[in-house]
């Protein structure tokens, strides 16, 4: 029973996946926790605490649910929706304080685009602990004394979340074509939703195959190409369903242009609009609606000691610190989402953004208004 | 990083949060904020908890009170600034903190302590908190008043609440992106936080309230 109820919450709230869905706030318990337990915190979108609920079943720990506004932890920490501020009001109103000795939690690592541990420490006594991206980690993590291997601390996007993307885009895009078409062409619902579905699990069922083709890097930011520096995605797909529609045009007499036109446009919307975002729907990429794509990360050697702070919260695996120099390296900054956690994090404020234009965005601006600053992020601070 | 896209709108909503509020209100919340910047006195020291953009900081300030107002949210803040700025304010400061950093203000330092709409945004043992916190730095005989949105207590009200408020709740969204909630057992919490309430207003149709209450004279 309580695994149907699962299926069903994870079904619903996939397919409204792109709203925010907020769980109740404060102190959950799982098993039967004591002084000692792990206390780990989480965000309130409901679908989150639902799956730490279910991927810490057998353990004995305190969960701890901040306020994120109903949005997923690395949303919600980017956008500035998910604060040190949130972190520090569930650990002191929550009663936790008096319900262990020690004073640990475990915070989930994609935050930290948005919390930082030296502020929540100063502000509650309690040391923050990176854990690992994914949920269904935890276990692992925490049985193996708190350490995490590498794998934990990457995103990756395997078919599981792939599947979860085309359905929250097709369900959405078919509520939306559903309403428009009710009004003037009913026939044409079904037809219509099964293309937006067929369409969006091919785009991203079929992700790893045309992956290699896609340019985070591009300018364009339009209609059809803007996700693709060569060729054109969306271009392909769309000619090959419009030969399909040759096809079904032709009549034993004649071609039926009507009925070409009117399914060449109705598909061109549908393929447009399950892939207006592509790059956002991944976690691979940074979207590509998104100015921060175009953003670099720098790093100055001369303030670098070496923390490793930036290769803890990298959830793209993009450093490597140079142990014998002290120094951070990214040899891997190609695969780089923007998210800014390095940034945030760096103790000796040693890493920064740059936009292509060679505006600098320090990290004091990052911390303060994350990558959300009523478009006013980027300023001009001389030689810095 | 789907949510990007929604994040993209959310950006610009702090400039369109006041539009919201009043829409959601209908308009009320800004003669509502008029009456209780009234029991605020010239020279009296005030704290606003969740000053937002700075609706009751703004006007207790405009009084001659000398105002500090708190939010956690860094851009409504900015706004706040700016407004404080354009009038000149000098009795006015704005700091980014929340209600549970409130450690650092003393203890029976604050005449007012006022909050509009905040408690709302609460969880039930932050709103304990809160008053715990507000009670230990109010002097004593010092006023706490609180506006917030609460259920209509009468059934047929409610229905008509909600009838009202579903339509508006999404308009006002898809427009400002900006929504309220509604805080329940607020007397109840007061009186246990030891406060004494000295007066109790509802506002349209029961759904705004307007609580004001009073830390007790130290014997």
């Amino acid at each position: 029973m309580e695994s149907l109820i699962y299926i069903f919450i994870n079904t619903v709230e996939t397919c409204l996946r792109m709203a925010p869905f907020p769980a109740k706030t404060g102190l959950i318990r799982i098993g039967n926790p004591d002084r000692n337990s792990p206390v780990l915190l989480t965000c309130n979108y409901h679908l989150t605490v639902q799956r730490m609920k279910r991927a810490l079943r057998g353990l004995d720990a305190f969960l701890l649910v901040a306020n994120s506004r109903g949005i997923n932890v690395w949303c919600a920490a980017t956008g500035g929706l998910f604060t040190n501020h949130d972190a520090v009001s569930v650990l002191k109103t929550s009663g936790i304080e008096d319900l262990v000795d020690h004073r640990e939690v475990i915070l989930p690592q994609l935050a930290a685009t948005g919390l930082e541990r030296k502020v929540i420490k100063k502000k509650t006594g309690w040391k923050g602990i990176w854990g690992p991206v994914e949920a269904m980690d935890i276990k692992e993590f925490l049985a193996n004394g708190e350490t995490k291997i590498e794998s934990m601390r990457q995103v990756e996007f395997p078919m599981v979340r792939r599947f979860e993307m085309a359905v929250a885009w097709a369900f959405l895009i078919s509520i939306f074509f559903t309403a428009i078409l009710s009004a003037f062409w009913k026939g044409a619902i079904i037809p219509v939703v099964m293309l937006t579905w067929g369409v969006a699990l091919l785009v991203f069922l079929a992700f790893p195959l045309y992956e290699q083709w896609l340019n985070p890097k591009t300018e364009r930011v339009g209609f059809v190409l803007f996700d693709f520096g060569r060729g054109g995605f969306q271009l392909i797909l769309l000619a090959v369903v419009l030969v399909v529609l040759v096809g079904l045009s032709m009549g034993p007499e004649s071609f039926d242009w009507g009925f070409f036109l009117r399914w060449g446009i109705v598909c061109s919307i549908v393929i447009l609009l399950v892939s207006i975002d592509l790059m956002g729907s991944t976690p691979v990429y940074k979207s590509g609606l998104h100015k921060d794509r175009m953003f670099t990360i720098e790093l100055d050697e001369k303030r670098c000691r070496g923390a490793a702070f930036c290769e803890q919260v990298c959830p793209r695996n993009c450093y490597e610190v140079d142990q014998e120099k002290h120094l951070a390296t990214r040899p891997r900054a190609d695969l780089c989402v923007q998210c800014g956690a390095c940034i945030v994090q760096c103790p000796f404020d040693s890493l920064f953004f740059k936009s292509p234009k060679g505006e600098i965005i320090l990290p004091e601006s990052i911390r303060k208004f994350k990558l959300n600053m009523m478009g006013k992020r980027t300023m001009n601070t001389g030689d810095r | 990083m789907s949510t990007y896209v929604l994040m993209k709108i959310l950006e610009s909503a702090p400039s369109r949060y006041d539009a919201g509020i009043r829409m959601l209100t209908l308009g009320q919340i800004d003669r509502i904020y008029e009456r209780i910047a009234l029991l605020v006195e010239k020279d009296q020291k005030v704290l606003d908890i969740g000053c937002g953009t700075g609706a009751l900081s703004l006007r207790s300030a405009r009084r001659g009170a000398f105002v500090k107002g708190i939010d956690v949210n860094s851009e409504m803040l900015e706004v706040a600034r700016r407004r404080a700025k354009k009038e000149d304010l000098q009795n006015i400061t704005f700091e980014e903190t929340g209600i549970a950093e409130m450690e650092k203000e003393g203890s029976d330092s604050y005449d007012v302590v006022m909050s509009g709409l905040c408690f709302s945004e609460l969880s039930k043992g932050e709103i304990a908190f809160t008053l715990e916190e507000a009670m230990r730095i109010l002097k004593p005989g010092g006023k706490l008043i609180i506006v917030d949105e609460v259920l209509a207590v009468s059934l047929p009200l409610r229905i008509l609440q909600l009838a009202v408020r579903i339509p508006l709740v999404v308009i006002t969204y898809l427009l400002t992106q900006t929504t309220t909630h509604t805080v329940k057992g607020l007397a109840q919490s007061l009186v246990w936080s030891g406060f004494q309430l000295e007066s109790s207003q509802t506002y349209q149709m029961g759904t705004l309230i307007q609580m004001v209450a009073r830390k007790p004279n130290g014997e």
